[in-house]
């Protein structure tokens, strides 16, 4: 039995030091998919918040088959679809303000990286296809994990994956040859 | 690892994802709030000595009101059995009003029937007077 299948057993049991070393390696993976998801800062905390408490109260449902990031993934996603889903009559949620200047990712990176790549996937992408390219790329997923996570089909993931793939080379180039022509 | 890919996920690793520890303490706490509701607490054990102690206290009350209730009903009173009467009898009026009848059943439906017809025929008449004071039409 490995180290986690140890910890996932004992936390099963109600252990909370066992949950709490179980998701240790993977929280703050987690909070860093989050704050390019989430309106603010606060909303990503909570998320994340709410997330470990749904994986701790239903992890009794974990089936094996799946790797345990991917059913944290699979819990996060659908926390976070629910803050940002539109209220009926089109008004405009309070988690829709998000913060003032600027949205938590940019907060949580430095002013001298403001050419960080996944600022061009959330401006040039949409939120399902930058998700995939997320899991795919930062979190090593295979293509029908990704494609399980988002109740998708395997080919419209590849597909996107890689369209979103030349959409960022083309960003990259771009930014490359500004730089080149900045430095003479 | 291509470039891109190389690229990706250099840049998310420079993402500051650090948790503050206030955020790391509510988590814990959430946790074992949640741990709670899932294992209500078992009643705590208690000691032989305990069970002891209880018993005997309950063993000691439960004399002590025999003996109480029995020197307190020295002369007792013979317990009733059957509530008064007149307790009840009071509480209805039994009294009714009777049926005026000064003929026979026959004799009164006799009657019944010719006042009926007295009536139809003061209503027809009534009908018809109506009907010939009305003014002509215009035609």
């Amino acid at each position: 039995m490995s180290n986690e299948s140890a910890l996932i057993a004992a936390a099963k049991q109600g252990s909370v030091g066992a949950f709490t070393e179980l998701v240790g390696g993977y929280r703050e993976g987690l909070f860093r998919f989050l704050l390019t998801r989430a309106p603010s800062y606060a909303d990503a905390e909570d998320v994340l918040q709410d997330t470990m408490i749904n994986a701790y109260r239903y992890l009794h449902s974990y089936d094996a088959k799946w790797r345990f990031s991917t059913w944290l993934y699979r819990i996060a996603l659908n926390n976070i679809a629910r803050i940002r889903v539109p209220a009926p009559d089109g008004s405009v949620d309070v988690y829709d303000l998000g913060d003032e200047e600027g949205g938590p990712l940019e907060k949580c990176i430095a002013a001298s990286e403001i050419q960080n790549l996944w600022l061009s996937a959330q401006r040039v992408l949409n939120d399902e296809v930058f998700t995939a390219m997320w899991l795919r790329y930062v979190e090593d997923m295979s293509v029908n994990d990704i494609a399980a996570l988002l109740d998708r089909s395997i080919s419209w993931t590849k597909v996107n994956l890689m369209r979103a793939r030349k959409q960022l080379e083309s960003e990259l180039n771009q930014s490359l040859k500004t730089t080149s022509k900045a430095y003479g | 690892m291509d470039k891109l890919a190389k690229r990706l996920r250099e840049d998310a690793d420079k993402i500051d994802a650090s948790l503050s520890p206030q955020f790391k303490e509510r988590l814990r706490a959430s946790l074992e709030n949640v741990s709670q509701e899932r294992t209500p607490a078992a009643p705590a054990r208690q000691s032989a000595g305990f069970w002891w102690a209880s018993s005997l206290t309950g063993i000691a009350a439960t004399l002590a009101v025999i003996v109480i209730s029995n020197l307190s009903l020295e002369n007792p009173e013979p317990a009733r059995t059957e509530p008064p009467a007149q307790q009840f009898a009071a509480q209805f009026d039994w009294r009714l009003q009777p049926a005026v009848l000064t003929q026979t059943l026959e004799q009164e439906l006799v009657a019944i029937q010719s006042d009926l017809r007295k009536a139809e025929r003061v209503v027809r008449d009534d009908i018809d007077q109506i009907v010939v004071d009305l003014p002509p039409e215009n035609p």
